[in-house]
Protein backbone atom coordinates (compact mmCIF):
# COMPACT_ATOMS: atom_id res chain seq x y z
CA UNK A 1 0.00 0.00 0.00
CA UNK A 2 1.32 3.40 -0.85
CA UNK A 3 1.73 6.11 1.92
CA UNK A 4 -1.10 8.13 1.07
CA UNK A 5 -2.93 4.67 1.29
CA UNK A 6 -1.94 4.00 4.82
CA UNK A 7 -2.06 7.81 5.80
CA UNK A 8 -6.00 7.47 4.10
CA UNK A 9 -6.48 4.02 6.52
CA UNK A 10 -5.05 6.03 9.62
CA UNK A 11 -7.83 8.74 8.99
CA UNK A 12 -10.09 6.44 8.61
CA UNK A 13 -9.44 4.57 12.27
CA UNK A 14 -9.09 7.54 13.66
CA UNK A 15 -12.53 8.83 12.79
CA UNK A 16 -14.11 5.58 13.56
CA UNK A 17 -12.45 5.79 17.04
CA UNK A 18 -13.66 9.58 17.42
CA UNK A 19 -17.59 7.99 16.38
CA UNK A 20 -16.69 4.87 18.86
CA UNK A 21 -16.62 6.86 21.81
CA UNK A 22 -19.00 9.95 20.89
CA UNK A 23 -21.99 8.49 22.42
CA UNK A 24 -20.06 8.62 26.17
CA UNK A 25 -20.31 12.91 25.22
CA UNK A 26 -23.26 13.42 23.19
CA UNK A 27 -27.14 13.60 24.52
CA UNK A 28 -28.55 10.42 23.43
CA UNK A 29 -30.94 11.91 21.12
CA UNK A 30 -28.05 13.33 19.06
CA UNK A 31 -26.84 9.83 18.97
CA UNK A 32 -30.16 7.94 18.09
CA UNK A 33 -30.03 10.81 15.03
CA UNK A 34 -26.71 10.51 13.95
CA UNK A 35 -27.28 6.45 13.93
CA UNK A 36 -30.48 7.25 11.81
CA UNK A 37 -28.85 9.78 9.62
CA UNK A 38 -25.98 6.65 8.77
CA UNK A 39 -28.39 4.19 8.38
CA UNK A 40 -30.36 6.44 5.49
CA UNK A 41 -27.21 7.20 3.96
CA UNK A 42 -26.73 3.34 3.30
CA UNK A 43 -30.43 2.72 2.24
CA UNK A 44 -30.51 5.88 -0.12
CA UNK A 45 -26.82 4.50 -1.29
CA UNK A 46 -27.79 1.40 -2.54
CA UNK A 47 -31.17 2.62 -4.04
CA UNK A 48 -28.94 4.86 -6.17
CA UNK A 49 -27.38 1.92 -7.52
CA UNK A 50 -31.05 0.50 -9.04
CA UNK A 51 -32.66 4.17 -9.48
CA UNK A 52 -29.81 6.23 -10.50
CA UNK A 53 -27.30 4.70 -12.52
CA UNK A 54 -29.04 1.68 -13.92
CA UNK A 55 -32.20 3.84 -14.40
CA UNK A 56 -34.81 0.69 -12.85
CA UNK A 57 -37.42 2.47 -10.96
CA UNK A 58 -37.40 0.49 -8.26
CA UNK A 59 -39.59 1.56 -5.11
CA UNK A 60 -39.87 -1.35 -2.79
CA UNK A 61 -36.99 -0.63 -1.20
CA UNK A 62 -38.37 -0.61 2.59
CA UNK A 63 -39.36 -4.51 1.99
CA UNK A 64 -35.54 -5.66 1.81
CA UNK A 65 -34.50 -3.16 4.29
CA UNK A 66 -37.12 -4.45 6.73
CA UNK A 67 -36.32 -8.31 5.79
CA UNK A 68 -32.71 -7.38 6.77
CA UNK A 69 -33.73 -6.22 9.84
CA UNK A 70 -35.90 -8.91 10.95
CA UNK A 71 -33.67 -11.44 9.78
CA UNK A 72 -30.66 -9.95 11.98
CA UNK A 73 -32.60 -9.70 14.52
CA UNK A 74 -34.19 -12.88 14.63
CA UNK A 75 -30.42 -14.11 13.95
CA UNK A 76 -29.44 -12.25 16.99
CA UNK A 77 -32.16 -13.04 19.00
CA UNK A 78 -31.87 -17.70 18.66
CA UNK A 79 -28.78 -17.29 17.93
CA UNK A 80 -26.48 -14.08 19.15
CA UNK A 81 -25.93 -15.94 22.22
CA UNK A 82 -24.13 -18.90 21.26
CA UNK A 83 -22.07 -16.87 18.69
CA UNK A 84 -20.94 -14.11 21.76
CA UNK A 85 -20.17 -17.66 23.67
CA UNK A 86 -18.17 -18.97 20.96
CA UNK A 87 -16.11 -15.34 20.52
CA UNK A 88 -15.42 -14.73 24.23
CA UNK A 89 -14.52 -18.30 24.75
CA UNK A 90 -11.12 -16.86 22.93
CA UNK A 91 -11.20 -13.39 23.14
CA UNK A 92 -12.17 -10.49 25.90
CA UNK A 93 -15.59 -10.00 26.19
CA UNK A 94 -15.39 -6.21 24.71
CA UNK A 95 -13.61 -7.69 21.57
CA UNK A 96 -16.21 -10.36 20.84
CA UNK A 97 -18.90 -8.02 21.25
CA UNK A 98 -17.45 -6.50 18.75
CA UNK A 99 -16.48 -9.00 16.65
CA UNK A 100 -20.11 -10.15 16.81
CA UNK A 101 -21.68 -7.35 14.89
CA UNK A 102 -20.93 -8.32 11.31
CA UNK A 103 -22.47 -11.18 11.73
CA UNK A 104 -25.94 -10.29 11.96
CA UNK A 105 -25.27 -7.37 9.45
CA UNK A 106 -24.47 -10.29 6.73
CA UNK A 107 -27.01 -12.26 7.48
CA UNK A 108 -29.88 -9.33 7.06
CA UNK A 109 -27.53 -8.15 3.94
CA UNK A 110 -27.70 -12.01 2.55
CA UNK A 111 -31.55 -13.12 3.20
CA UNK A 112 -32.53 -9.54 1.62
CA UNK A 113 -29.90 -10.04 -1.64
CA UNK A 114 -32.03 -13.38 -1.84
CA UNK A 115 -34.96 -12.08 -1.82
CA UNK A 116 -33.96 -9.33 -3.96
CA UNK A 117 -32.98 -11.93 -6.69
CA UNK A 118 -36.71 -13.73 -6.51
CA UNK A 119 -38.12 -10.62 -7.16
CA UNK A 120 -35.22 -9.52 -9.47
CA UNK A 121 -35.52 -12.19 -11.97
CA UNK A 122 -39.51 -11.57 -12.67
CA UNK A 123 -40.02 -8.03 -12.12
CA UNK A 124 -36.97 -6.58 -14.30
CA UNK A 125 -38.77 -7.97 -17.33
CA UNK A 126 -41.11 -5.21 -16.74
CA UNK A 127 -40.28 -1.41 -17.34
CA UNK A 128 -41.08 2.21 -16.14
CA UNK A 129 -44.09 2.34 -14.28
CA UNK A 130 -45.14 -1.23 -14.08
CA UNK A 131 -41.16 -1.95 -12.59
CA UNK A 132 -41.78 0.69 -10.19
CA UNK A 133 -45.86 -1.37 -9.29
CA UNK A 134 -44.08 -4.57 -9.31
CA UNK A 135 -41.66 -3.70 -6.65
CA UNK A 136 -44.04 -1.94 -4.41
CA UNK A 137 -46.24 -4.99 -4.11
CA UNK A 138 -43.08 -6.82 -3.63
CA UNK A 139 -41.94 -4.61 -0.68
CA UNK A 140 -45.41 -4.77 0.41
CA UNK A 141 -45.67 -8.52 0.47
CA UNK A 142 -42.48 -8.70 2.10
CA UNK A 143 -44.27 -6.24 4.99
CA UNK A 144 -47.02 -8.28 5.21
CA UNK A 145 -45.65 -11.64 5.19
CA UNK A 146 -43.50 -10.78 8.24
CA UNK A 147 -46.25 -9.09 10.09
CA UNK A 148 -47.34 -12.69 9.89
CA UNK A 149 -44.65 -14.87 11.54
CA UNK A 150 -45.07 -15.04 15.33
CA UNK A 151 -41.49 -16.37 16.20
CA UNK A 152 -40.49 -12.29 14.72
CA UNK A 153 -43.53 -10.64 17.25
CA UNK A 154 -45.63 -10.53 14.63
CA UNK A 155 -48.37 -7.55 15.21
CA UNK A 156 -46.02 -6.87 18.44
CA UNK A 157 -43.02 -5.79 17.19
CA UNK A 158 -39.64 -7.64 18.04
CA UNK A 159 -37.01 -6.51 20.76
CA UNK A 160 -33.57 -7.31 20.95
CA UNK A 161 -34.01 -7.84 24.41
CA UNK A 162 -36.25 -11.43 24.32
CA UNK A 163 -36.91 -13.75 27.03
CA UNK A 164 -35.43 -16.04 24.78
CA UNK A 165 -31.65 -15.14 26.27
CA UNK A 166 -32.62 -12.89 29.11
CA UNK A 167 -29.65 -10.63 30.14
CA UNK A 168 -28.07 -11.05 26.66
CA UNK A 169 -27.92 -7.48 25.33
CA UNK A 170 -27.24 -7.23 21.67
CA UNK A 171 -28.12 -3.60 20.97
CA UNK A 172 -25.43 -1.90 19.11
CA UNK A 173 -24.82 1.72 20.61
CA UNK A 174 -21.85 2.71 18.30
CA UNK A 175 -22.05 5.17 15.92
CA UNK A 176 -19.16 3.92 14.26
CA UNK A 177 -20.21 0.63 13.37
CA UNK A 178 -23.56 2.51 11.31
CA UNK A 179 -20.76 5.01 9.93
CA UNK A 180 -18.18 2.40 9.11
CA UNK A 181 -20.74 0.33 7.14
CA UNK A 182 -22.25 3.51 5.07
CA UNK A 183 -18.76 4.57 4.14
CA UNK A 184 -18.15 0.82 3.23
CA UNK A 185 -21.51 0.38 1.20
CA UNK A 186 -20.71 4.03 -0.78
CA UNK A 187 -17.14 2.62 -1.56
CA UNK A 188 -17.97 -0.62 -2.88
CA UNK A 189 -21.09 0.97 -4.77
CA UNK A 190 -18.93 4.22 -6.21
CA UNK A 191 -16.21 1.49 -7.28
CA UNK A 192 -18.82 -0.73 -8.89
CA UNK A 193 -20.49 1.72 -10.96
CA UNK A 194 -17.50 4.15 -11.89
CA UNK A 195 -15.18 1.63 -13.49
CA UNK A 196 -15.09 0.60 -17.02
CA UNK A 197 -16.82 -2.53 -16.48
CA UNK A 198 -19.64 -0.65 -14.54
CA UNK A 199 -20.38 1.29 -17.25
CA UNK A 200 -22.61 -0.87 -18.29
CA UNK A 201 -25.09 0.03 -15.55
CA UNK A 202 -25.12 3.30 -16.60
CA UNK A 203 -25.15 2.06 -20.66
CA UNK A 204 -28.36 0.13 -19.86
CA UNK A 205 -29.78 3.02 -18.32
CA UNK A 206 -29.31 5.52 -20.74
CA UNK A 207 -29.93 3.13 -24.15
CA UNK A 208 -31.24 -0.60 -23.44
CA UNK A 209 -31.77 -1.45 -26.75
CA UNK A 210 -27.99 -0.02 -27.91
CA UNK A 211 -26.20 -1.53 -24.99
CA UNK A 212 -27.59 -4.83 -25.67
CA UNK A 213 -26.41 -4.63 -29.28
CA UNK A 214 -23.01 -4.04 -28.09
CA UNK A 215 -22.85 -7.19 -26.10
CA UNK A 216 -23.70 -6.17 -22.64
CA UNK A 217 -26.65 -8.37 -20.95
CA UNK A 218 -28.75 -5.98 -19.81
CA UNK A 219 -31.31 -8.43 -17.61
CA UNK A 220 -27.95 -9.59 -16.01
CA UNK A 221 -26.43 -6.38 -15.33
CA UNK A 222 -30.20 -4.61 -13.98
CA UNK A 223 -30.33 -8.46 -12.08
CA UNK A 224 -27.31 -7.72 -10.26
CA UNK A 225 -27.59 -4.02 -9.48
CA UNK A 226 -30.80 -5.39 -7.73
CA UNK A 227 -28.85 -7.90 -6.19
CA UNK A 228 -26.10 -5.54 -4.72
CA UNK A 229 -28.93 -2.83 -4.04
CA UNK A 230 -30.64 -5.45 -1.85
CA UNK A 231 -27.77 -6.39 0.21
CA UNK A 232 -26.86 -3.10 1.35
CA UNK A 233 -30.76 -2.32 1.93
CA UNK A 234 -31.07 -5.29 3.89
CA UNK A 235 -27.41 -4.33 5.72
CA UNK A 236 -28.83 -0.59 6.56
CA UNK A 237 -32.10 -2.79 8.06
CA UNK A 238 -29.91 -5.14 10.04
CA UNK A 239 -28.26 -1.47 11.14
CA UNK A 240 -31.55 -0.44 11.94
CA UNK A 241 -32.73 -3.23 14.20
CA UNK A 242 -29.27 -3.09 15.81
CA UNK A 243 -29.06 0.59 16.90
CA UNK A 244 -32.78 0.93 17.75
CA UNK A 245 -33.08 -2.53 19.53
CA UNK A 246 -36.65 -3.22 18.86
CA UNK A 247 -38.58 -2.66 15.34
CA UNK A 248 -41.91 -3.47 13.79
CA UNK A 249 -43.15 -3.99 10.46
CA UNK A 250 -44.56 -0.14 10.49
CA UNK A 251 -41.32 1.16 9.91
CA UNK A 252 -40.53 -0.62 6.30
CA UNK A 253 -43.84 0.07 4.88
CA UNK A 254 -44.09 1.82 1.58
CA UNK A 255 -43.81 5.10 3.27
CA UNK A 256 -40.25 4.28 4.21
CA UNK A 257 -39.65 3.06 0.33
CA UNK A 258 -40.77 6.51 -0.75
CA UNK A 259 -38.76 8.39 1.61
CA UNK A 260 -35.74 6.34 0.16
CA UNK A 261 -36.95 7.33 -3.23
CA UNK A 262 -36.91 11.03 -2.35
CA UNK A 263 -33.45 11.14 -0.74
CA UNK A 264 -32.41 9.60 -4.24
CA UNK A 265 -34.19 11.25 -6.86
CA UNK A 266 -33.83 14.99 -4.48
CA UNK A 267 -29.80 14.48 -4.39
CA UNK A 268 -30.07 13.79 -7.89
CA UNK A 269 -30.43 10.04 -9.94
CA UNK A 270 -27.06 9.46 -10.92
CA UNK A 271 -25.20 10.91 -7.92
CA UNK A 272 -24.12 9.07 -4.37
CA UNK A 273 -22.72 12.36 -3.40
CA UNK A 274 -26.30 13.78 -3.83
CA UNK A 275 -28.04 10.63 -2.12
CA UNK A 276 -26.10 10.42 0.58
CA UNK A 277 -26.44 14.54 1.14
CA UNK A 278 -29.74 14.85 0.73
CA UNK A 279 -30.51 11.22 3.05
CA UNK A 280 -28.59 13.11 6.05
CA UNK A 281 -30.07 16.21 5.51
CA UNK A 282 -33.77 15.32 4.98
CA UNK A 283 -32.99 12.93 8.11
CA UNK A 284 -31.95 15.73 10.05
CA UNK A 285 -34.54 18.18 8.94
CA UNK A 286 -37.18 16.97 10.65
CA UNK A 287 -35.92 17.10 14.03
CA UNK A 288 -34.04 20.50 13.55
CA UNK A 289 -37.64 21.81 12.51
CA UNK A 290 -39.00 20.70 15.94
CA UNK A 291 -38.93 24.13 17.27
CA UNK A 292 -41.53 24.88 14.72
CA UNK A 293 -44.23 22.48 16.02
CA UNK A 294 -46.77 21.66 13.43
CA UNK A 295 -45.49 24.19 10.90
CA UNK A 296 -42.23 21.88 10.22
CA UNK A 297 -44.40 19.20 7.87
CA UNK A 298 -45.43 22.06 5.85
CA UNK A 299 -42.17 23.92 5.35
CA UNK A 300 -40.35 20.10 4.75
CA UNK A 301 -42.85 19.66 2.21
CA UNK A 302 -42.31 23.13 1.01
CA UNK A 303 -38.64 22.22 0.73
CA UNK A 304 -39.53 19.32 -1.67
CA UNK A 305 -41.75 21.08 -3.81
CA UNK A 306 -39.12 24.21 -4.26
CA UNK A 307 -36.43 21.93 -4.79
CA UNK A 308 -38.16 20.09 -7.41
CA UNK A 309 -39.00 22.96 -9.35
CA UNK A 310 -35.59 24.98 -9.03
CA UNK A 311 -33.44 21.88 -9.36
CA UNK A 312 -35.60 19.51 -11.12
CA UNK A 313 -32.15 17.09 -11.57
CA UNK A 314 -31.66 16.97 -8.08
CA UNK A 315 -29.18 18.72 -5.82
CA UNK A 316 -26.31 17.60 -7.61
CA UNK A 317 -27.82 16.06 -10.89
CA UNK A 318 -25.29 13.39 -11.91
CA UNK A 319 -21.90 15.23 -10.37
CA UNK A 320 -20.12 13.74 -7.59
CA UNK A 321 -18.52 15.48 -4.68
CA UNK A 322 -15.12 14.93 -3.22
CA UNK A 323 -13.58 12.07 -2.70
CA UNK A 324 -16.44 10.29 -4.74
CA UNK A 325 -15.61 12.71 -7.96
CA UNK A 326 -12.29 11.29 -8.00
CA UNK A 327 -13.26 7.79 -9.00
CA UNK A 328 -15.80 9.29 -11.32
CA UNK A 329 -13.67 11.31 -13.72
CA UNK A 330 -11.67 8.63 -15.71
CA UNK A 331 -8.01 8.46 -15.14
CA UNK A 332 -5.91 11.35 -16.91
CA UNK A 333 -4.37 9.20 -20.13
CA UNK A 334 -0.62 7.68 -18.08
CA UNK A 335 2.05 9.12 -20.41
CA UNK B 1 -19.85 -20.75 -48.47
CA UNK B 2 -21.19 -16.78 -47.33
CA UNK B 3 -20.44 -15.51 -44.10
CA UNK B 4 -23.39 -14.39 -44.13
CA UNK B 5 -26.46 -16.37 -45.33
CA UNK B 6 -30.26 -15.17 -44.53
CA UNK B 7 -32.62 -17.90 -46.21
CA UNK B 8 -36.02 -17.39 -46.58
CA UNK B 9 -36.38 -14.89 -43.88
CA UNK B 10 -40.00 -13.75 -42.85
CA UNK B 11 -40.95 -11.13 -40.07
CA UNK B 12 -44.64 -10.71 -39.51
CA UNK B 13 -46.20 -8.51 -36.91
CA UNK B 14 -49.79 -9.99 -36.55
CA UNK B 15 -50.78 -9.23 -39.87
CA UNK B 16 -48.23 -7.07 -41.34
CA UNK B 17 -45.98 -8.69 -43.05
CA UNK B 18 -42.62 -6.45 -42.87
CA UNK B 19 -40.17 -9.18 -44.43
CA UNK B 20 -41.32 -11.54 -47.04
CA UNK B 21 -38.71 -14.63 -47.66
CA UNK B 22 -35.79 -12.33 -48.15
CA UNK B 23 -32.35 -14.02 -49.22
CA UNK B 24 -29.38 -12.41 -49.06
CA UNK B 25 -25.55 -14.13 -48.50
CA UNK B 26 -22.75 -11.69 -48.07
CA UNK B 27 -19.39 -12.82 -48.41
CA UNK B 28 -16.54 -12.48 -46.10
CA UNK B 29 -14.75 -9.10 -46.77
CA UNK B 30 -17.97 -7.98 -48.97
CA UNK B 31 -19.75 -4.35 -48.89
CA UNK B 32 -23.01 -4.77 -50.02
CA UNK B 33 -25.94 -2.09 -49.99
CA UNK B 34 -29.45 -2.59 -48.94
CA UNK B 35 -31.53 -0.12 -50.37
CA UNK B 36 -35.51 0.57 -50.76
CA UNK B 37 -37.88 2.98 -50.03
CA UNK B 38 -39.81 3.47 -46.70
CA UNK B 39 -40.88 0.53 -44.85
CA UNK B 40 -39.70 -1.72 -47.40
CA UNK B 41 -38.19 -3.75 -44.43
CA UNK B 42 -34.52 -3.21 -44.56
CA UNK B 43 -34.22 -1.86 -41.00
CA UNK B 44 -36.64 -5.00 -39.83
CA UNK B 45 -33.86 -7.01 -41.45
CA UNK B 46 -31.00 -5.34 -39.67
CA UNK B 47 -33.46 -5.78 -36.36
CA UNK B 48 -33.46 -9.83 -37.24
CA UNK B 49 -29.81 -10.13 -37.97
CA UNK B 50 -28.91 -8.33 -34.75
CA UNK B 51 -31.44 -10.10 -33.13
CA UNK B 52 -33.74 -7.33 -31.82
CA UNK B 53 -36.81 -9.64 -33.06
CA UNK B 54 -36.97 -13.24 -33.64
CA UNK B 55 -37.50 -14.30 -37.38
CA UNK B 56 -41.32 -15.35 -37.99
CA UNK B 57 -39.84 -18.37 -40.09
CA UNK B 58 -36.25 -18.74 -42.33
CA UNK B 59 -32.47 -19.03 -40.91
CA UNK B 60 -30.01 -16.53 -40.48
CA UNK B 61 -26.47 -17.66 -40.53
CA UNK B 62 -23.00 -16.03 -39.70
CA UNK B 63 -19.85 -18.29 -40.85
CA UNK B 64 -22.66 -21.32 -40.79
CA UNK B 65 -23.79 -20.88 -37.31
CA UNK B 66 -27.31 -20.20 -36.81
CA UNK B 67 -27.61 -16.85 -35.17
CA UNK B 68 -31.61 -16.47 -35.63
CA UNK B 69 -33.51 -15.44 -32.82
CA UNK B 70 -30.67 -15.27 -30.39
CA UNK B 71 -30.37 -12.24 -27.50
CA UNK B 72 -28.66 -9.23 -29.46
CA UNK B 73 -25.75 -9.24 -26.37
CA UNK B 74 -25.28 -13.24 -27.63
CA UNK B 75 -25.34 -12.24 -31.48
CA UNK B 76 -22.93 -9.61 -30.37
CA UNK B 77 -20.17 -11.75 -29.06
CA UNK B 78 -20.37 -13.59 -32.49
CA UNK B 79 -19.00 -10.54 -33.80
CA UNK B 80 -22.06 -8.40 -35.66
CA UNK B 81 -22.07 -4.72 -34.40
CA UNK B 82 -24.92 -2.01 -35.66
CA UNK B 83 -25.46 1.43 -36.21
CA UNK B 84 -28.72 2.89 -35.45
CA UNK B 85 -31.18 4.99 -38.15
CA UNK B 86 -32.07 7.40 -35.18
CA UNK B 87 -28.76 7.53 -33.34
CA UNK B 88 -28.60 5.82 -30.17
CA UNK B 89 -25.96 6.84 -28.52
CA UNK B 90 -25.62 7.17 -24.62
CA UNK B 91 -26.79 10.33 -24.39
CA UNK B 92 -25.43 11.54 -20.93
CA UNK B 93 -22.12 9.72 -20.84
CA UNK B 94 -19.22 11.32 -23.04
CA UNK B 95 -17.85 10.05 -26.22
CA UNK B 96 -14.78 8.16 -24.41
CA UNK B 97 -17.63 6.37 -22.23
CA UNK B 98 -19.52 5.63 -25.45
CA UNK B 99 -16.42 3.55 -26.13
CA UNK B 100 -15.43 2.28 -23.00
CA UNK B 101 -18.76 0.87 -22.19
CA UNK B 102 -18.51 -1.00 -25.32
CA UNK B 103 -15.12 -2.07 -24.57
CA UNK B 104 -15.24 -3.16 -21.07
CA UNK B 105 -19.15 -3.47 -20.72
CA UNK B 106 -19.73 -6.62 -21.87
CA UNK B 107 -17.27 -8.44 -19.83
CA UNK B 108 -17.89 -6.48 -16.76
CA UNK B 109 -15.52 -7.28 -13.73
CA UNK B 110 -18.05 -7.91 -10.94
CA UNK B 111 -16.19 -7.84 -7.88
CA UNK B 112 -12.80 -7.18 -8.96
CA UNK B 113 -13.92 -3.57 -9.85
CA UNK B 114 -14.66 -3.09 -5.67
CA UNK B 115 -11.13 -4.27 -5.11
CA UNK B 116 -9.31 -2.93 -7.71
CA UNK B 117 -5.97 -4.94 -8.10
CA UNK B 118 -3.06 -4.41 -10.26
CA UNK B 119 -4.54 -6.38 -12.61
CA UNK B 120 -7.90 -4.32 -13.29
CA UNK B 121 -6.01 -1.36 -13.09
CA UNK B 122 -4.13 -2.76 -16.07
CA UNK B 123 -7.18 -3.74 -17.99
CA UNK B 124 -8.94 -0.37 -17.35
CA UNK B 125 -5.70 1.55 -18.51
CA UNK B 126 -5.95 -0.66 -21.97
CA UNK B 127 -9.22 -0.02 -22.13
CA UNK B 128 -9.25 3.60 -21.97
CA UNK B 129 -6.09 3.90 -24.35
CA UNK B 130 -7.34 1.61 -27.07
CA UNK B 131 -11.02 3.76 -26.77
CA UNK B 132 -8.86 6.85 -27.06
CA UNK B 133 -7.13 5.12 -30.40
CA UNK B 134 -10.66 4.54 -31.59
CA UNK B 135 -11.82 8.13 -31.03
CA UNK B 136 -9.24 9.06 -32.98
CA UNK B 137 -9.29 6.91 -35.68
CA UNK B 138 -12.67 8.71 -36.29
CA UNK B 139 -11.16 11.80 -36.08
CA UNK B 140 -12.65 12.41 -32.78
CA UNK B 141 -10.32 12.36 -29.95
CA UNK B 142 -10.72 16.43 -29.47
CA UNK B 143 -13.96 15.50 -28.48
CA UNK B 144 -13.34 12.39 -26.08
CA UNK B 145 -14.73 13.87 -23.26
CA UNK B 146 -17.35 15.96 -24.53
CA UNK B 147 -20.65 14.75 -23.80
CA UNK B 148 -22.14 12.63 -26.46
CA UNK B 149 -25.51 14.72 -26.92
CA UNK B 150 -23.14 18.23 -27.18
CA UNK B 151 -21.90 16.63 -29.97
CA UNK B 152 -22.28 17.76 -33.30
CA UNK B 153 -24.72 15.67 -36.00
CA UNK B 154 -21.84 14.71 -37.54
CA UNK B 155 -19.64 13.61 -34.61
CA UNK B 156 -22.44 11.70 -33.48
CA UNK B 157 -22.89 9.20 -36.21
CA UNK B 158 -19.48 9.17 -36.27
CA UNK B 159 -18.92 8.17 -32.59
CA UNK B 160 -21.57 5.53 -33.19
CA UNK B 161 -19.49 3.40 -35.48
CA UNK B 162 -16.66 3.70 -33.01
CA UNK B 163 -18.57 2.41 -30.42
CA UNK B 164 -19.82 -0.21 -32.86
CA UNK B 165 -16.15 -0.85 -33.57
CA UNK B 166 -15.08 -1.37 -29.94
CA UNK B 167 -16.91 -4.34 -30.09
CA UNK B 168 -14.16 -6.09 -32.35
CA UNK B 169 -17.54 -6.85 -35.09
CA UNK B 170 -16.44 -8.90 -38.05
CA UNK B 171 -19.55 -8.10 -39.56
CA UNK B 172 -20.58 -4.01 -39.35
CA UNK B 173 -24.42 -3.66 -40.33
CA UNK B 174 -24.60 0.76 -40.48
CA UNK B 175 -28.25 1.70 -40.74
CA UNK B 176 -28.62 5.09 -42.69
CA UNK B 177 -25.05 6.14 -41.79
CA UNK B 178 -25.83 8.91 -44.49
CA UNK B 179 -29.03 10.11 -43.24
CA UNK B 180 -29.17 14.01 -43.34
CA UNK B 181 -25.42 14.57 -44.35
CA UNK B 182 -24.76 17.09 -47.57
CA UNK B 183 -22.92 15.67 -50.52
CA UNK B 184 -19.38 16.66 -49.12
CA UNK B 185 -20.10 14.86 -45.87
CA UNK B 186 -21.65 11.54 -47.69
CA UNK B 187 -18.29 11.75 -49.79
CA UNK B 188 -16.49 11.84 -46.78
CA UNK B 189 -18.09 8.93 -45.24
CA UNK B 190 -17.82 6.90 -48.24
CA UNK B 191 -13.98 7.52 -48.17
CA UNK B 192 -14.29 6.13 -44.35
CA UNK B 193 -16.57 3.25 -44.98
CA UNK B 194 -14.07 2.00 -47.79
CA UNK B 195 -11.16 2.47 -45.11
CA UNK B 196 -12.73 1.16 -41.89
CA UNK B 197 -13.27 -2.10 -44.40
CA UNK B 198 -9.98 -2.15 -45.59
CA UNK B 199 -8.72 -1.36 -41.63
CA UNK B 200 -10.56 -3.38 -39.75
CA UNK B 201 -10.81 -6.62 -42.16
CA UNK B 202 -15.30 -6.07 -42.19
CA UNK B 203 -17.71 -7.21 -43.70
CA UNK B 204 -20.04 -4.30 -44.30
CA UNK B 205 -24.05 -4.29 -44.62
CA UNK B 206 -25.06 -0.49 -45.17
CA UNK B 207 -28.59 0.55 -45.68
CA UNK B 208 -29.82 4.06 -47.81
CA UNK B 209 -32.55 5.18 -49.46
CA UNK B 210 -30.28 6.47 -52.97
CA UNK B 211 -28.41 4.00 -55.27
CA UNK B 212 -26.10 6.96 -56.12
CA UNK B 213 -24.58 7.02 -53.03
CA UNK B 214 -23.60 3.56 -53.06
CA UNK B 215 -23.14 3.66 -56.25
CA UNK B 216 -19.11 3.88 -56.27
CA UNK B 217 -18.35 2.30 -52.84
CA UNK B 218 -20.73 -1.23 -52.70
CA UNK B 219 -20.07 -4.23 -55.32
CA UNK B 220 -23.59 -5.50 -55.02
CA UNK B 221 -26.94 -3.78 -53.95
CA UNK B 222 -30.07 -5.31 -52.66
CA UNK B 223 -33.37 -4.02 -53.13
CA UNK B 224 -36.20 -3.97 -50.54
CA UNK B 225 -39.65 -3.40 -51.97
CA UNK B 226 -42.95 -4.13 -49.34
CA UNK B 227 -40.24 -6.73 -47.55
CA UNK B 228 -39.83 -8.81 -51.00
CA UNK B 229 -36.45 -8.26 -52.50
CA UNK B 230 -36.92 -7.13 -56.30
CA UNK B 231 -33.21 -6.83 -57.25
CA UNK B 232 -29.95 -8.18 -55.99
CA UNK B 233 -27.02 -7.48 -58.61
CA UNK B 234 -24.17 -4.50 -58.83
CA UNK B 235 -25.17 -1.11 -58.97
CA UNK B 236 -24.74 -0.12 -62.41
CA UNK B 237 -27.42 -2.93 -63.27
CA UNK B 238 -29.69 -2.28 -60.08
CA UNK B 239 -29.55 1.03 -61.13
CA UNK B 240 -31.25 0.48 -64.86
CA UNK B 241 -33.82 -2.59 -63.25
CA UNK B 242 -37.00 -2.01 -64.48
CA UNK B 243 -38.74 -3.16 -60.98
CA UNK B 244 -36.31 -1.40 -58.96
CA UNK B 245 -37.64 2.26 -61.36
CA UNK B 246 -41.27 0.95 -60.74
CA UNK B 247 -40.64 0.91 -56.58
CA UNK B 248 -39.39 4.38 -56.56
CA UNK B 249 -41.03 6.52 -59.35
CA UNK B 250 -44.32 4.66 -59.82
CA UNK B 251 -45.31 2.25 -62.70
CA UNK B 252 -46.03 4.69 -65.48
CA UNK B 253 -42.75 6.55 -65.09
CA UNK B 254 -39.89 6.51 -67.68
CA UNK B 255 -37.05 4.22 -67.14
CA UNK B 256 -34.33 6.98 -67.51
CA UNK B 257 -36.08 8.96 -64.50
CA UNK B 258 -34.33 6.83 -62.08
CA UNK B 259 -30.82 7.40 -60.99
Amino acid sequence: MSRTGWARLAGFGVALAALHFAPLALNPYFVTILARIGIAIVAAASLQLVNGFTGQFSIGHAGFMGLGAYASAAFSVYLGAAVLDALGGALPAGLARLLYFPFPLLVGGLVAAAAGLVVAVPALRLRGDYLAIATLGAGEIIRIAILNVDSVGGARGFSLASDVHPGVDLRFDSLAGVYGVAVIAIAAIARLVYAGGGLAFRAVREDETAAESLGIPTTRVKVEAFLVSSFFAGVAGALFAHSEGYIHTNSFSFVRSFEIVTFVVLGGLGSLSGAVLAAAVLTAAPELLRGLGEWRMILYAALLIATMILRPQGLLGQRELWPLSRLAAPDPPSS
Amino acid sequence: MAFLEVSRLTVRFGGLTAVSQLDLSVDEGALVALIGPNGAGKTTAFNVITGVYAPTEGHVRLAGCEIGGASPHAISAHGVARTFQNIRLFRGLSALDNVRAALLGASRAGWRDVLRGAAWRSRERAGEAEARALLDELSLGPSADARADSLPYGEQRRLEIARALATKPKLLLLDEPAAGMNPAEKQALRELVAQLRRVHGLTIVLIDHDVSFVMNLCERVAVLDHGEKIADDVPAAVRRDPKVIEAYLGADSEAGAAG
